[in-house]
């Protein structure tokens, strides 16, 4: 993955992106259980439709941060319809980039003293 | 289950790429979505979701893959630059004709006046088409409503018309004036008289300075506001023009005001360079006063133009103004106006029409060629069209290999036909914008060559919204018409049937050439039209400028003095009119000289009411010929053969008794069966007065007013015989050989009054040009269309061929190895086109045959079906393919078998 290019040049990432991410880190996952995650995670104040969800799934596939996978990673998924998507290294990356630009954010926002220091 | 299917109808909305890749996947997302919300609100939620998915998310994948197919389409076409370079450049061409002509066509058919408020109100009480001054008394019966009004006469319309809100008036004709700027040479400027209000009415403001109020009606105002274009072109828009002194004639002016560039007053297709006010005339043409009329004659020269008070209809407003016009007619004629003359005097009206698209003399003189016209290039762009189509499909059949791929690998028909339908669009794009700028400059050409005719014609290209739609409708009509049927047939392949003709190259793709024969066919089909109405078209500007003028025009020099500029007695006119007679027959190299009233090709015309004992007019008409007064030697000068009896002589003076020169018109009209020398003819006056002529000579026809019209009848009386000083003289003058003779003829005139006032002197054939300037024009542009047309018929043909004979390459080497002879393979060749050809050139005929008629009125000495004409036309079409198909052919039949095989 020498060719990928810099991961600074996706960001910031939209909103969507950012939280298919973090579905995605920690395990593999079909469709309806990113929708689920995202949902739980910020108790359901951000609530994926399918349309933006695949519309996000198509421009992150190409652009190499997700990748399908061949087969169910759930050997007791029934469900043979469903496909599974998993956060590739290049993904990664560009997450933790996401996740230092926000960082260096709220740095900001705490040192002119905006927000009280957590 | 019934939320499944509406969710799919949703699903619609995405590109059908998305769709086929994502779709079961959001169904199922959906689905389980659905099934784990709690019923209510938050069900409607997963439904309000999926809703604005569609409207937010599926034109944004749309978009996305119009993005993708627009990369795609560029690298194809630079991929190509040949072909993209003749793509572009023929759409640029043929959509920027089309773009060009319809701007044309519409401005000066159909648009609205240019720079005008609301210029939909705008009615008028006068004829639109007509142009010019009339003197004398109008006779409803023979002429209809009024084409113009006396001054007088809009002065009590203004006055008392109440129904209208607002009235002004304007000279019909577009003067041509001498004037002097600033104290500068004099220079030749176009002018218009017009009354105070006119400005008001139209809803024109200036750009500097101020517009006549309607003062100017009342007082003598001697000012003059300029057009855009004037100050430009003479002030370089220099910004102290307001207040320049402006001099015509007698008049002293001032400049007090600039026009915005859109305005040109209220008729369109004329450009003025000036407007001065109504009351200026006088002075502006001094000599004749059209502001005051004696009975029985009034000069009619104004249109006139108001705006309907509000609620009123054009029928309420054309009683009352008729109304206003029979009192001033009843009040005009007064004691002359009585018994059955009332009747006939008082046989005049007003018509009152909607006025939005303004005056325009051109317009009714326009419309047919231009409709023809514009139908012409658009066929054009058809033919052009049906020609990229073929060079597309002959491309289709190179992509064979990558379609049938694609699709073999599990690509939509409709993904595929998509991107190729982008790339036509994106092409058509690029002709489009080129076409835009062609259009500008092909506008600009046609202006010119229309303006041959008229000087006085001037039309901008306006981009308006009309303008950019038609653009866009070409544009977009163009790619869908050269680039659809390809799409269709590059992508309707049999995976398998495809693979396998590709490995053999040869027998099958049939479908593929039939289509391309069609579209040659199609396209022979189209250019028949096109070039039997160039042949037609070109014909008729032969026709008319061959046209039998019964006199020579070569050698033929006129001079217009306007000697009632400087003289005001009429008799020391006609003493003036002799003596420049007198010296313009001594000037070296001058065989003959003479004078008319009416002169040649000048446009002018002057009819009187005859009697003639032993004639009676049928009922209800009076009998009218055209009269001129003339010098002596007229006929010698002129050289109009005497088919009876003698010229006009120096002996006719005043003393001597009246005679009259007739044309075969006027004998053959009145004269029927009768020996016309010998007779006498009563010329009437208004008043009932008649003056008897005797005809002392018979002259053959002589056309010196229109070429097109039949010769009317016309009678030619001594100058010296009419009464003292009527009309401003226009000498003709014959000279000896080819060598110019106008610098010996204006000395002549010079050397009698250094200050005579020398209007023009032009050849005759100089004042003839302009007559025929329009034909020209038109055949010429109906000749180019059909040359163009011709050549892309040609192109596509040999192209069909060429290809044909490529994909055909191994059978034919095949057939040669074997013995075939190569006639017989051209035969085969010519065989397959030779059906399609027949079949094209006959439909062409039969359009040919119903089209030809639209263009019957502006044809001159020839049939609208014309066989001659269409035979020519079949039978240049036909040589053209022929020599089209043979090329192929015979390459064919020069196959190298064994090379042609090994390179298989």
């Amino acid at each position: 993955m020498t060719n990928d290019p810099s991961p600074e040049t996706f960001l910031p990432l939209p909103t969507a992106v950012f939280h298919i991410l973090i579905a995605l880190a920690d395990r593999d996952r079909h469709g309806y259980s990113i929708m689920q995650d995202v949902a739980a995670r910020t108790e359901t104040a951000v609530q994926l439709s399918a349309g933006t969800l695949y519309s996000s799934i198509r421009r992150m596939l190409e652009q190499g941060l997700i990748e399908e996978l061949s087969k169910s990673p759930d050997p007791s998924s029934t469900d043979e319809r469903r496909r599974y998507y998993r956060l590739t290294r290049f993904g990664r990356r560009v997450a933790a980039a996401e996740v230092a630009r926000l960082n260096a954010l709220v740095r900001q926002a705490r040192a002119t003293g905006l927000v009280p220091e957590g | 289950m019934r939320a499944d299917a509406l969710y799919r109808a949703l699903l619609r909305c995405y590109p059908a790429a998305f769709r086929d890749e994502y779709g079961e996947q959001m169904l199922l997302a959906f689905s389980d979505q659905l099934h784990d919300a709690p019923r209510g609100v938050r069900r409607a939620a997963v439904w309000t979701g999926a809703a604005r998915d569609a409207m937010a998310v599926a034109p944004k994948e749309h978009w996305y893959v119009f993005l993708q197919d627009l990369r795609y389409a560029l690298r194809t076409m630079a991929a190509r630059p040949g072909f993209t370079a003749v793509a572009i450049l023929s759409l640029a061409l043929g959509i920027g004709a089309n773009t060009a002509l319809f701007s044309l066509w519409n401005g000066v058919l159909r648009a609205s006046l240019p720079g005008v408020q609301r210029p939909e109100e705008l009615v008028m009480l006068t004829d639109p088409g007509e142009g010019g001054v009339w003197r004398g008394r109008w006779d409803g019966r023979t002429d209809g409503p009024r084409d113009w009004v006396s001054y007088q006469e809009f002065e009590e319309l203004r006055d008392h018309a109440g129904l209208f809100a607002s009235v002004m008036a304007s000279q019909s004709g577009l003067g041509l004036w001498q004037a002097r700027i600033n104290g500068a040479a004099l220079e030749e400027v176009r002018g218009r008289m017009v009354s105070g209000s006119f400005f008001q009415v139209l809803g024109a403001n200036p750009v500097a300075g101020r517009v006549f109020t309607a003062d100017a009606d009342r007082v003598d105002t001697p000012e003059a506001v300029i057009s855009h274009s004037f100050w430009q072109r003479r002030f370089g828009g220099r910004g102290d023009v307001i207040g320049s002194a402006l001099a015509i004639r007698n008049a002293r002016l001032s400049i007090i005001g600039i026009m915005p560039p859109t305005f040109v007053g209220e008729t369109t297709g004329q450009q003025p360079d000036m407007w001065v006010p109504l009351r200026m005339q006088p002075r502006v043409l001094p000599g004749d006063n059209f502001l005051q009329d004696t009975p029985p004659d009034k000069a009619m020269w104004l249109h006139v133009f108001g705006r309907l008070k509000p609620g009123v209809s054009l029928a309420e407003a054309e009683a009352r103004a008729n109304a206003v016009l029979q009192a001033n007619l009843v009040a005009f004629y007064g004691p002359d106006a009585i018994g059955e003359r009332r009747t006939e005097f008082l046989d005049q009206r007003l018509q009152i029409t909607n006025a939005s698209r303004g005056a325009s003399p051109k317009r009714s003189e326009l419309a047919t060629s231009l409709t023809a016209l514009l139908a012409g290039v658009g066929i054009l762009l058809l033919i052009a069209c049906a020609n990229l189509a073929n060079l597309l499909l002959a491309r289709g059949a190179a992509r064979r290999a990558e379609m049938t791929l694609r699709l073999s690998l599990g690509a939509a028909r409709g993904r595929l036909m998509r991107q190729l339908v982008t790339e036509s669009l994106v092409l058509a794009a690029a002709g489009g914008l080129a076409a835009a700028a062609v259009a500008v400059a092909l506008h600009r050409a046609l202006v010119m060559m229309l303006a041959e005719a008229d000087p006085s014609f001037a039309i901008s290209f306006a981009f308006d919204p009309q303008m950019a739609i038609f653009l866009v409708i070409c544009t977009v009509a163009s790619a869908l018409l050269f680039g659809l049927l390809p799409a269709w047939q590059a992508t309707a392949t049999d995976a398998a049937l495809a693979l396998k003709e590709q490995g053999r190259g040869a027998i099958s793709g049939r479908g593929r050439g039939r289509t391309g024969r069609i579209l040659v066919g199609a396209q022979l089909a189209l250019s028949l039209p096109l070039l039997v109405g160039a042949g037609l078209l070109a014909r008729t500007a032969y026709n008319v400028q061959r046209v039998d003028l019964g006199f020579a025009v070569d050698n033929l020099l006129t001079a217009r003095v306007d000697l009632r500029a400087t003289i005001d007695d009429p008799a020391r006119r006609d003493v003036m009119r002799q003596a420049l007679l007198d010296r313009i027959r001594q000037a070296p190299g001058v065989r003959t000289a003479t004078f008319s009233q009416l002169g040649v090709f000048t446009g002018g015309f002057s009819t009187r009411t005859i009697a003639i004992a032993g004639y009676v007019p049928p009922p209800g008409r009076n009998p009218e010929t055209t009269l001129d007064g003339v010098g002596s030697d007229y006929f010698t000068t002129l050289g109009t053969r005497l088919v009876q009896g003698r010229d006009i002589e120096e002996r006719d003076t005043r003393a001597a008794p009246r005679v009259c020169v007739i044309n075969e018109a006027f004998a053959a009209r009145f004269l029927a069966r009768r020996n016309p020398v010998g007779l006498n003819v009563t010329v009437m006056d208004d008043s009932g007065k008649g003056t008897v002529f005797l005809v002392v000579g018979v002259a053959k026809n002589a056309r010196t007013r229109t070429l097109r019209d039949e010769v009317e009848p016309r009678m030619f009386i001594a100058g010296l015989q009419q009464p003292p000083g009527a009309g401003n003289p226009i000498f003709l003058v014959r000279s000896q050989s080819d060598a110019p003779i106008a610098a010996a003829v204006r000395q002549a005139i010079m050397d009698v009054d250094a200050n005579a006032p020398l209007t023009s002197i032009r050849t005759a054939g100089a004042r003839l040009a302009p007559l025929t300037a329009q034909d020209r024009a038109i055949a010429r542009l109906a000749l180019a269309f059909g040359l163009v047309a011709l050549a892309l018929a040609a192109i596509g043909l040999y192209g069909v061929l060429s290809y044909g004979v490529a994909r055909r390459t191994s059978e034919i080497a095949v057939r040669i190895a074997l013995g075939a002879h190569p006639s017989h393979v051209v035969a085969m060749i010519v065989r397959e086109t030779a059906g399609v050809v027949l079949i094209g050139v006959a439909s062409g005929g039969a359009l040919a045959y119903l089209a030809s008629r639209l263009i019957a009125s502006t044809l001159f000495g020839i049939a609208p079906r014309d066989p001659a004409t269409f035979a020519i036309a079949t039978a240049v079409l036909l040589a053209v393919a022929a020599c089209a198909g043979y090329l192929p052919a015979r390459r064919a039949s020069k196959l190298e078998p064994i090379a042609a095989l090994r390179a298989e």
